[in-house]
């Protein structure tokens, strides 16, 4: 069963010769007939499919696409034709600890941030205390967030967000959180993941990372799918193509 | 719209959570802030109070009007020009997570819901005193002020959504509700409104709202049945509007922040 269908997704970018952001720069803009941009197509005709309890690594160039795609999938972009289905409940961490308040407590934010994430407040206070001590903040839970450290915050995020039991995962660059110690506890929080079946999307330009953890890996350049397929061989096309630019 | 209605219901959760840090952030966590915040429209009361005691001084309570009047005009005022950022002032929950984002717009008009009803609380007992009484008819306030969030959460939609694509939104509006403060009866009364202009005076929605609030918190009479169809139809009109242009416009907030 798909977890993840992508069907035939492309997306446009307009790009105005000349920004414009106030209703005064519009007038003159209208009066001169200065309405030109030029269209830069960040995606054409992606089409692909996730299994369930697949874990898909996205890898490429700069402004190859990556992101524009994840966040495609995360819905906070929509495509200019094309559709995405996603089944199950998904979470998608393009930043982590999106909506911190540093007036708030640690308590509130963990709260705030699982509600953002689609939790609600039962499964938060079950939750609650696995968050903080997974992210070692259990003395800090009364402390406004904003002396906190940032290592500390992202931390608070991660477990936060590992916390909602999400079916499907999106990921930018998330995984490098914290000292050693805490990656390698991220790491194998995500290895269970895997384990309970749940489907994960990496975009990542840590190649280690993504061998370690996906399958299958699809490359992208400049909004086309280059190849997709098991994992090792994509990235040694992808360092193929740097070496060949 | 029956969709976007039962996703915010599953929101429902976040949307109390995003109205009560914005109450915390506003109030900086502290039982005084909001007095502190209550100073701002005490003063302009008494200020107004005082200039305008003798022009106007054959109108019986003018003291009670004027404050009737500015409470009212506080919801719309500040509902709008605060919701106003609610999108742009809120860029990572826009571009780094999904949440249908009317919540937004919607916690805070909330957040100034429960503002506005803590001035109200406020007011009762300064009403009791200038008054000697209080009329039967104030029961009928939270029904006018339901109406009334309804039509500035309409608003807010609209605004939210245009100034992500006009960053000079807040200046207009800021000039437009100065304009809008003195076309509606909050520094004077009705009655000096020529018969002529009357009937176009009387399309501002404020000047309904505020003709309600009167009618159930001063005089004490059942507002009439022309001011609650008209108000109903405004907000009814606002909120319609205000979801389509949202509904298109927020395509493309992402990229345009």
């Amino acid at each position: 069963m798909s977890a993840i269908i992508v069907d035939n997704i492309s997306k446009k970018f307009r790009i105005p010769h000349e920004k414009k952001t106030t209703v005064f720069q519009n007038i003159v803009g209208l009066i001169k007939r200065q309405f030109s941009y030029e269209e830069f197509w960040a995606l054409k005709d992606i089409s692909f499919e996730v299994n369930k309890g697949e874990a898909l690594g996205i890898i490429g160039r700069n402004g190859s696409g990556k992101s524009t795609l994840l966040k495609i999938m995360a819905k906070v972009l929509y495509p200019d034709s094309g559709s995405v289905t996603m089944n199950g409940k998904v979470a998608s961490f393009l930043q982590l600890g999106v909506g911190f308040q540093p007036e708030l407590t640690a308590r509130e934010n963990v709260y705030l941030y699982s509600s953002i994430l689609g939790l609600g407040r039962k499964q938060v206070d079950k939750a609650y205390d696995d968050i903080l001590d997974f992210a070692e903040l259990k003395k800090f839970e009364n402390m406004k967030l904003k002396s906190f450290s940032s290592g500390m915050s992202v931390r608070l995020a991660f477990s936060t967000a590992i916390y909602t039991f999400p079916n499907t995962l999106l990921l930018d660059e998330v995984l490098a959180v914290g000292d050693e110690a805490f990656q390698k506890k991220c790491r194998d929080r995500m290895d269970r993941f895997k384990a309970e079946g749940k489907t994960i999307v990496l975009v990542s330009h840590n190649l280690i990372a993504v061998k370690e953890m996906c399958q299958r890996t699809m490359l992208l350049n400049e909004g086309r799918i280059v190849t997709m397929g098991d994992t090792e061989k994509v990235i040694d096309d992808y360092l193929a193509m740097l070496k060949g630019k | 719209m029956v969709t976007i209605v039962s996703k915010m219901w599953q929101y429902r959760e976040l949307i109390w959570n995003l109205t009560a840090t914005d109450l915390k952030n506003r109030y900086q966590n502290t039982a005084l802030g909001f007095f502190w915040s209550l100073l701002s429209p005490l003063l302009l009361a008494l200020v107004l109070y005082f200039i305008f005691r003798h022009l106007w001084g054959h109108e019986q309570d003018f003291a009670i009007n004027l404050m009737v009047g500015i409470m009212a005009w506080r919801f719309f005022a500040n509902g709008t020009s605060l919701s106003l950022r609610a999108i742009v002032g809120n860029s990572s929950l826009v571009t780094r997570v999904y949440i249908p984002r009317q919540i937004l717009v919607l916690s805070n008009v909330l957040a100034n819901l429960i503002s506005s009803l803590l001035e109200f609380v406020v007011l009762l007992p300064i009403l009791l005193i200038l008054l000697g009484y209080l009329p039967v008819t104030v029961l009928l306030y939270p029904l006018i002020h339901a109406i009334y969030f309804w039509f500035i959460y309409g608003a807010g939609l609209i605004m939210s959504s245009l100034f992500v694509y006009f960053r000079d939104l807040n200046q207009i509006w800021q000039v437009v509700t100065q304009v809008l403060f003195f076309c509606s009866p909050i520094i004077y009364p009705l009655s000096i409104i020529p018969d002529y202009l009357m009937a176009y005076y009387r399309l501002n929605p404020v000047t309904q709202f505020i003709i309600m609030y009167r009618d159930v918190m001063i005089a004490g009479k059942l507002p009439s049945l022309f001011s609650i169809v008209l108000t109903i139809g405004f907000s009814i009109v606002a909120y319609l509007v205000g979801s389509l242009v949202f509904s298109k416009l927020q395509r493309r907030f992402a990229e345009e922040m």
